[in-house]
């Protein structure tokens, strides 16, 4: 009875979602129908929009899973936009220091250095949250910042095409580029590379040691120092796990879409990635849909502004709406859901 | 006319009568001593008057008129003030400022701070609490910020003072300081109630002393008219059961004595903040016997056990088990060295609340190459073994997959305590095993850890449940203010003055 | 030294400086009102977007200035009391809330200045407070200049600071509020309200910051464009930790950082080679320094961002 209680709410904020979507429509002066049908043509209806679907998927899903996996070893990662930007600017500097190396060597290659970068990113903040108890919210944010300033030196200075004004590297050798999966689509073995991280990390918070201490650490650290985990190896860890992720992410968008590093690779992929985790209850198979869903929600919100002029702004509106309404859920439902709450979201 | 009176109060939490039919009868003018073991029922009594809890029957009476159930604020604004042992203070603000805290003083919004601070030092000076309003409470010391504490209650005009327990966090000396304020407030005029179970303390300075016992009152006199040994036999009582002594049978591990014992402190001190929690302590606990601690919680008992398990450095001394050396290892080491933690606070130290049987059952037994390898659990095996627990120690639940949160308190500790034995520890520390567990699963518990003694373990119990530890130990030792005792053999004509003596902080007639 | 194209290069330069702190002043005295009352408001962002927008629009259809701030005030007091009501009555993550709140303002203001004025080349204005130089004070050698030739919001966000200094250090409220910040259930116990303390706080933080918001497009600007706060309400944070959550740490922090902003742009023109980044990364990796100093030395209310529980005894 309690889990139908707990279904009716969130269908009750779908709602509450589509009804301001109408109103904000509307607003703008359009077709209520022409929109719709615009928005579902956009995300649904052709193979190129679903291909469009996907290749926005992907970096949501490798962010979303970083994040998920701080999350669930109590680490709050807000810093995955920063980490996907080092992740993205480690893999190209390998890419454009080895041009000669085979794609198989090369793309590996990449992946890695763009992992290790994200993670190595990710985990000063989360030593300095070990070691000396400092809280990541802010840190993180702060790296964030640095770290999207870093690139923007990069790409000035360092990384810069000499051929170009415009900030940007050069263009990164064809071996690492991640090959496309669907013919006249943008779609690259990135959404693989991402399917199989789902995979990986479900089976590493599942099913392993250290999958379970972080978890453990996570719920509560306390009880689990006195079972003689390590809590701070345990933060370490997870910290640069979950960068590594987002690192990945990062790369991924490099490798597999822009193929060359430039500035607003990420329109805030980091952030949206805690709003997939947050919905996806930080399950790998929950993460997977959510990305979906919010990717779906952006690419029919720019096919709406084609077809029937509605603004893509209309997607945050929709997002920040969903996420205020979840953690507002069990008050202002209260009349649904009687029993003060226990379990967390 | 007594300044109050309490008559014929009762209250249970569910279904356990904390207080029954207590009454209690205070004076303008007197320090009254409220004297007792661990739940007793003191600080539910005290609770009760000062309106955290309502009274299931009976009467308040405050100046000759009844009190009814009320807020804490309406206590305050009647004239009883409370010192709980968690001090509500805010660090970063000056004394003066947590004084006048939530108090609309003259000139409010804006008040002369000065002209405070100058109210505040001649109230302090008069009762000899030498306090500086202007500092900082962070800077202060326990002993000074309990003094805020009280300075609060005489801001107010409080003309009752409940402390609850204060020298528990206080040196001696600080305890002398803290009985020269009391003096000074009863001269003039107003009353404390002092929450303890110090008996030297409660000669040295109340006026009337009432015992409490397992809810009831015992006994209510005047303190010049008792001894220490009357209100020692009073606070512990004659009547014990002492039903599973014969149980205990001369079970040692045959030849055992060769052996190294089990578990060995030697000389062990901790200093923490200046304050001297363990003292010198030494023990041993040869493989197959029970060690039982005694005492009132507070004593040194948490850090003891913290020692022993690696969550705390001794400041010296060493720890061995079965003559290593631990000092230097962590938790999980000495856990693979057969190590088993009983914690007394189950939802804070030993569970995952939100996760499931399976899980908090593998929490301990991550280690253990059944459950795990290269690195891979196997969540059939764990599954499988928690179902065996289960079973085999009665654990009444759904199964494996239940919320750990969803279980009553006795069946949490039945898993706990599974999870503890399944790798049949050499050394078992078991603090405060069977609190808030019914009849039925502490006597569970208890009859589990007289299995474990039969197997060779070594066990450590720290209980201030003293039927308990006499029931189930095979020696006996008293800890008070981070000292040791002797251990004592516990036959059945032990000397129960002695025991109450120790526990209460005085040694027995004729020691120092 | 006393050359005087120096002197004014100078002068111009602290003017800019002092220009550019006050909306992050503003911001960030509103965000040390919330964060001593425990709650972490990162949507501060969302306050200060949303005053602005709300200021412009306001301005731009009545063509009065001062129904415009009015309106930014109201809407960064929206903005905030949702945050709060979010924290106190719903005990929800504060950072996830505020995050939300940002995605949310970003949409709503984008999506309504596209409804109202559709993708025209022609930018839509709206009138600008003028400069309001103090007669006397104006003549000071340098500090008049830099001072004193201001507009209304500088002006405001000094009296602001001195009167929140003073409130938080001599007032009861003051008091109160970091007891509420410090130790919840003492102040609860103590006979305070806190979730009414919070929410007040919470008031104030939505105001001041509305204001911030304002200053940028009545203030300074004079248009709105999509996010045109551009990560000054994270700044803002920034000015809090460095400042201390004190509001005269606050102004100063907000100074340094006004005058960082006005040295980037300086160096843009005076055609130095080094990538602006650097400036503009300036603030961020300080206050990451500033937060490794404070290690050992926790600087911050012992309840910021926990949600108070009475019930739980």
């Amino acid at each position: 009875m309690k889990a139908l209680r707990n279904i009716a709410s969130y269908i009750l904020i779908a709602l509450a979602a589509a009804l301001a979507s109408a109103l904000a429509i509307k607003a703008v002066g359009s077709d209520l129908p022409k929109a719709a049908l615009g928005f579902f043509r956009g995300a649904f209806g052709s193979t190129y929009g679903v291909s469009e679907v996907l290749v926005r998927a992907t970096p949501l899903i490798l962010a979303g899973l970083g994040v998920s996996i701080g999350f669930s070893s109590g680490f709050f990662n807000i810093g995955a936009e920063g980490q996907i930007y080092m992740g993205a600017a480690a893999g190209t500097a390998v890419g454009l220091v080895l041009p000669g190396l085979p794609a198989l060597l090369l793309l590996p290659l990449a992946l890695l250095a763009g992992a290790a970068a994200g993670g190595l990113w990710s985990a000063v903040p989360g030593f300095l949250k070990a070691r000396f108890g400092l809280s990541e919210t802010i840190n993180t944010i702060m790296f964030n910042y640095i770290a999207v300033n870093v690139i923007g030196i990069l790409v000035r200075t360092v990384l810069k095409d000499p051929n170009y004004p415009l900030p940007m590297s050069p263009e990164l050798p064809e071996a690492m580029s991640l090959p496309i999966l669907a013919q006249g689509t943008r779609l690259h073995a990135g959404l693989i590379v991402a399917l199989l991280a789902a995979l990986v990390v479900y089976f590493l918070m599942r099913e392993t040691k250290i999958g379970f201490s972080m978890r453990a650490v996570g719920k509560n650290p306390r009880a689990a120092r006195v079972a003689g985990i390590s809590v701070y190896g345990n933060v370490l860890l997870a910290s640069f796990l979950s960068g590594a992720l987002a690192g990945t992410a990062g790369i991924g968008e490099v490798a597999g879409l822009h193929h060359k590093l430039l500035e607003g690779i990420s329109p805030g992929f980091g952030y949206l990635a805690i709003i997939v985790s947050l919905l996806g209850r930080n399950e790998p198979a929950g993460i997977v849909v959510s990305s979906l869903g919010i990717a779906a929600l952006q690419v029919g919100a720019m096919s709406m502004q084609r077809q029937a002029g509605v603004p893509t702004s209309i997607s945050w509106i929709v997002m920040g709406l969903i996420v205020l309404l979840i953690l507002a859920r069990k008050r202002v439902f209260r009349f649904l859901l009687p029993e003060a709450g226990e379990e967390g979201q | 006319m007594a300044l109050l009176s309490m008559r014929n109060i009762r209250k249970s939490f569910a279904g356990t009568p904390a207080n029954d039919d207590v009454s209690l009868e205070v004076d303008a003018g007197e320090i009254h001593a409220l004297l007792g073991e661990n739940g007793a029922g003191k600080t539910t009594l005290m609770n009760i008057l000062y309106g955290i809890y309502a009274a299931d029957s009976g009467v308040v009476a405050w100046k000759g008129a009844e009190l009814g159930p009320h807020e804490p604020r309406e206590a305050i604004e009647r004239g009883i003030g409370m010192v709980h042992q968690h001090f509500m203070l805010v660090p970063t603000l000056s004394v003066s400022k947590n004084i006048t805290l939530g108090l609309k003083s003259e000139g409010h919004p804006f008040p002369n701070r000065r002209r405070l601070d100058r109210i505040i030092l001649d109230i302090s000076r008069g009762y000899g609490l030498d306090l500086d309003p202007s500092a900082k409470v962070s800077s202060l010391s326990v002993g000074e910020q309990q003094r805020v504490e009280i300075m609060k209650l005489l801001y107010r005009r409080a003309e009752l003072l409940i402390l609850d327990e204060p020298t528990a966090v206080l040196t001696p000396v600080e305890s002398e300081s803290l009985f020269g304020i009391l003096r000074r407030i009863r001269e003039e005029g107003r009353s404390v109630i002092l929450i303890t179970h110090r008996i030297p303390e409660v000669l040295s300075v109340a006026d009337r002393i009432t015992v409490l016992r397992d809810g009831k009152l015992v006994a209510t006199m005047r303190a010049g008219g008792t001894s220490a040994e009357e209100l020692s036999r009073l606070m512990i009582g004659r009547e014990l059961e002492r039903v599973q002594r014969s149980a205990r049978e001369e079970t040692r591990r045959a030849g055992g004595n060769a052996q190294a014992p089990g578990l060995r402190l030697d000389g062990v001190d901790l200093i923490q903040h200046g304050n001297a929690k363990l003292r010198k302590i030494n023990l041993e606990i040869p493989p197959g016997e029970i060690l039982g601690i005694a005492g009132v919680d507070g004593n040194g008992q948490r850090e003891l056990a913290e020692c022993i398990l690696g969550l705390r450095r001794p400041s010296s001394g060493s720890i061995l088990f079965a003559g290593i050396r631990v000092d230097d290892l962590g938790v999980a080491r000495r856990k693979r060295l057969g190590l088993a933690f009983v914690p007394d606070d189950r939802h804070r130290d030993a569970l995952l609340l939100e996760m499931d049987l399976s899980d908090n059952y593998l929490l301990e037994t991550l280690d253990l190459p059944a459950f795990s390898r290269c690195g891979i659990v196997s969540r059939r095996k764990v599954r499988l073994a928690t179902e065996a627990a289960i079973a085999a120690y009665g654990i009444r639940t759904t199964g494996p997959a239940a919320q750990a949160r969803l279980l009553s308190g006795g069946n949490q500790q039945k898993l706990i305590l599974a999870r503890g034995l399944a790798r049949e520890p050499a050394v078992i520390v078991a603090s405060q095993p069977t609190r808030g567990l019914d009849i039925g699963a502490a006597e569970f518990v208890r009859g589990r850890l007289l299995e474990s003694r039969s197997r060779g373990s070594s066990i450590l119990l720290i209980s201030a449940d003293l039927d308990e530890v006499l029931a189930l130990s095979d020696r006996i030792a008293v800890m008070y203010r981070g000292s040791l005792c002797e251990p004592m053999e516990n036959c059945p004509d032990i000397d129960m003055t002695r025991i109450g003596l120790l526990m209460a902080g005085q040694r027995s007639p004729g020691e120092a | 030294m006393t050359d005087p194209s120096f002197v004014a290069a100078v002068t111009a330069f602290a003017a800019a400086a002092v220009r550019m702190a006050t909306p992050l002043a503003l911001a960030g005295l509103g965000e040390t009102y919330s964060e001593r009352s425990g709650i972490l408001n990162i949507g501060l962002e969302a306050i200060m977007l949303c005053g602005a927008f709300a200021g412009f629009i306001v301005a731009n259809l009545s063509g009065n200035l001062a129904l415009g701030i009015l309106a930014a005030a109201a809407a960064g007091l929206t903005v905030s009391l949702i945050h709060a009501f979010l924290s106190v009555a719903c005990g929800a993550d504060q950072t996830i809330a505020g995050l939300a709140l940002n995605f949310l303002a970003s949409g709503i203001t984008s999506y309504a200045f596209l409804i109202r004025f559709g993708k025209t080349t022609k930018l839509a204005q709206c009138p600008v407070v003028p400069p309001l130089p103090i007669p006397v004070l104006r003549d000071i050698p340098f500090f008049g200049a830099v001072l004193f030739r201001n507009n209304i919001f500088v002006y405001a966000a000094f009296v602001l600071v001195a009167a929140s200094a003073i409130l938080f250090r001599r007032s009861e409220w003051g008091t109160s509020l970091d007891a509420v910040g410090e130790n919840p259930r003492a102040a609860d116990s103590a006979g305070i309200d806190v979730a009414r303390a919070r929410y007040a706080a919470a008031a104030a933080n939505g105001l001041l910051g509305g204001l911030a918001g304002a200053c940028l497009t009545l203030g300074s600007l004079g248009f709105f464009m999509e996010n045109v706060t551009s990560g000054r309400g994270y700044i803002a944070l920034v000015v809090v930790i460095l400042g201390r959550r004190k509001p005269l740490g606050v102004l100063f922090a907000a100074l340094l950082l006004g005058a960082a902003d006005a040295l980037q742009f300086r160096a843009q023109t005076m055609g130095i080679d080094i990538p602006s980044q650097v400036f503009i990364m300036f603030p961020y990796a300080a206050t990451v320094l500033v937060l490794l100093f404070s290690i050992g030395r926790s600087s911050e209310p012992s309840a910021l961002g926990q949600s108070f529980d009475r019930s739980r005894r």
